[in-house]
């Protein structure tokens, strides 16, 4: 997952930054001011979107509006120092998914970012079971059919992508988008050779394939959803 | 507490007035009405008298003598008289005489006018001597009769009368106090009817209600339009300042919540997993810089406070020692020295030797250095930042002109507000808090004197410090090298 930080404390920026990364992994780009913010969200490539309120240039509240009047579903994480002059009320009327308010525990923004993610990709719960393939996003890890299967943490990332959207076709390219920030060189034989390792390691024990390759056009799971009961 | 109200106090002490001087008024009517009725009562006294006198004819006998011939007069059956003639014989009296005869009680005193008292009643008498002069015709002239006559009128009519004129002038005067005691309590009502509704209003402020907005009427009276515009003043000054200092303690309060959450994250992303002791190491250091930043806010805004504090009271100007601006700026500069080698930057410092002011040294020292490192953070290598100081008619001139990127037009009128920075990301890098050029101003204000910015994007900044001169010492020869 890709996440985009507007922040212009730079030394706050970089812990938010280095623990979205160090913990559930995901690929973080950084914005110092709103202009730079709403530009890179145009981009349309992140999962979620953190936002700080006071900021130069563009303030939170700005760039917010700017994204939802271009249409974006980004769900959107406001940071607040309380006293602003804008409320959360209005915040959250103007298109905000959460807020935390500053000085706010990491471990509760990483918890609020995956549940934000979650709920973008139209998912309720931390545990994902597509067939006989569990991923639990929590403890990142994968079982199929009761095995545990040891993932790398790219080949982890693109699994969930993946199992996030079950019945779409993913192009590599959104793949790079999505789990890469800015800050790494865009190879697509990177994901190539992630995919192949990913589908090895699944498929060791299985009968059906696990991921179907779409010649110029992308992966999709073929995993079918089990029938409940 | 017993509230004393101003109307009653009025109304009592005009309703007092009032009666003193219907008293005093009546007891001038008493005196008055006493003179004129006995004069009028005298003159009717010597009247009847006359009247009496007249009624004193000749007898007809051999002595030509006189006789009182009562037949003719009519007189009121109240009064009295005795008449007499030279030789003490009685030529008769009033009916109703009631003092025993030749009692002399009338003929001793000599007095024209006497106060009686006859059977518990007053009398007031008249005594007139006349002359009768029987047989005119005669050749020797007639014989010439002396006669005394003593003539009374009871007294309590008159008395009945001045009474009545009292009661009369009394009774209209306890009216009057009455009627101009009502008309009092109503034209009182209306006429301090904007006191009332000043007292009202002023009422309604409170610490959470500053708006006091006197209604015309109350600006329009004489005696009241200085409290109301005092009291409108003073709310809107706290007003005000009450308002900045809300918006210190939101922004200081933004500011260090913001500090806070950059060490909390800090430390929260090192004990999030197990890391190597080398990270650990990494990680507090930079926890002991944002502390060290944080810290430095708080001094700042300490700084601040002092200085601002300062400026309201009255500043001992005695105990202020002149302070030289050539040595601090020297002294600010060499402190600087080493950050500007570092960023390759130069300092040109040319300030007169003998400048001095009047300002605390260490204030002083605080806006040059301020002044000086925002110069320099805003320059880039190379650039070179110009000190210039002169004296311009009683005042001395700072000048610190940088040639750096320079403040949008936009931005100018905010570089003096706490906590504003224009370039957000660069001067959070190179650590500022956003309190320095507000400090400069408060500063230079307590000093009295003025700071100014000018600034063209691309071509730098210059910041125009403006400070009254000690003149007693200043003497503007000389340039430092």
């Amino acid at each position: 997952m890709r996440i985009l930080l507007v922040e212009d404390e730079v030394r706050l920026a970089e812990n938010v930054a280095a623990a979205l990364r160090e913990i559930p992994g995901y690929a973080v780009d950084c914005a110092s001011d709103g202009q730079m913010g709403a530009s890179l969200a145009s981009n349309r490539c992140y999962d979620l979107i953190i936002l700080d309120l006071m900021l130069p240039l563009l303030d939170g509240q700005g760039v917010l509006r700017k994204l939802r009047a271009d249409r974006d579903l980004t769900p959107v994480l406001i940071l607040t120092a309380r006293g602003e002059a804008t409320s959360i009320i209005e915040l959250l009327n103007t298109g905000a998914d959460d807020y935390l308010a500053k000085p706010f525990d990491l471990g509760e923004l990483i918890a609020r970012s995956k549940a934000l993610i979650r709920r973008g990709k139209g998912v309720a719960h931390p545990l994902l079971r597509l067939s006989d393939v569990e991923l639990d996003t929590l403890q990142q890890s994968v079982t199929r059919a009761g095995h545990v299967i040891d993932l790398t943490p790219m080949e982890y990332h693109i699994l969930e992508y993946l199992m996030h959207r079950p019945k779409v076709i993913v192009s590599k390219r959104e793949l790079l988008e999505h789990l890469y920030d800015y800050n790494w060189e865009h190879h697509s034989n990177v994901i190539e050779a992630h995919v192949s390792n990913l589908r090895r390691k699944l498929d060791w024990d299985a009968t059906d394939p696990s991921i179907e390759t779409l010649r110029g056009r992308g992966y999709r799971l073929s995993l079918r959803e089990q029938p409940r009961g | 507490m017993r509230f004393r109200s101003i109307k009653t106090q009025l109304i009592v002490s005009v309703l007092l007035v009032e009666l003193a001087s219907a008293v005093l008024g009546t007891a001038l009517v008493v005196l008055y009405e006493r003179h004129a009725r006995f004069r009028t009562f005298d003159i009717m006294l010597r009247g009847r008298a006359d009247s009496l006198l007249g009624a004193v004819q000749d007898a007809e006998d051999a002595q030509d003598s006189v006789m009182l011939d009562g037949s003719e007069i009519n007189l009121p059956h109240d009064d009295i008289y005795e008449v007499w003639d030279e030789n003490g014989r009685i030529l008769g009296h009033s009916p109703a005489w009631k003092i025993a005869v030749r009692s002399n009680v009338l003929a001793t005193s000599q007095k024209q006018f006497e106060e009686i008292r006859v059977h518990g009643a007053g009398y007031r008498t008249i005594r007139m001597d006349g002359l009768r002069v029987v047989d005119p015709g005669d050749n020797n002239g007639g014989v010439r009769r002396h006669v005394t006559i003593v003539y009374g009128s009871p007294t309590s009519p008159v008395w009945q009368a001045v009474w009545n004129a009292v009661l009369f002038y009394g009774a209209t005067s306890l009216i009057l106090v009455i009627l101009t005691g009502v008309v009092m309590f109503w034209l009182l009502r209306r006429g301090l009817a904007p006191l009332n509704e000043l007292a009202a209003q002023a009422s309604g402020l409170s610490v959470y209600s500053w708006r006091f907005a006197p209604s015309d009427r109350i600006r329009e009276t004489t005696e009241l339009a200085p409290l109301a515009t005092a009291l409108e003043t003073a709310m809107q000054g706290l007003e005000r300042s009450f308002k900045q200092q809300h918006q210190f303690v939101s922004d200081a309060t933004h500011e260090l919540k913001t500090a806070v959450a950059v060490i909390k994250s800090s430390l929260q992303l090192l004990s999030m997993k197990p890391r190597a002791a080398s990270e650990y190491q990494a990680g507090l250091e930079r926890c002991q810089i944002d502390c060290r930043r944080m810290e430095e806010i708080v001094v700042r805004m300490l700084t601040l406070a002092r200085v601002e504090s300062n400026t309201t009271s009255t500043v001992d100007h005695s105990s202020i020692h002149p302070t030289n601006l050539a040595q601090t700026v020297k002294n600010v500069a060499t402190q600087l020295e080493t950050f500007a080698e570092l960023n390759r930057v130069g300092i040109e410092i040319s300030v007169p030797n003998a400048l001095t002011l009047d300002i605390e040294g260490d204030e002083l020292e605080l806006l040059c250095s301020n002044l000086l490192m925002n110069a320099l953070q805003h320059s880039e290598a190379g650039d070179v930042i110009r000190v210039i100081g002169r004296s311009a008619g009683g005042w001395l001139e700072l000048v610190i002109a940088d040639e750096g990127s320079g403040i949008e037009k936009e931005f100018l009128p905010y570089v003096f507000d706490r906590f504003y920075r224009n370039d957000s990301s660069r001067s959070r890098r190179t650590g500022g808090t956003g309190l320095g050029l507000t400090i400069c101003r408060a500063i230079t204000n307590k000093a009295k004197g003025t700071i100014e910015i000018r600034s063209k994007p691309g071509s730098g900044t210059t910041v125009v410090v403006r400070l009254p001169l000690d003149r007693s010492l200043s003497t503007p020869t000389g340039i430092a090298p």
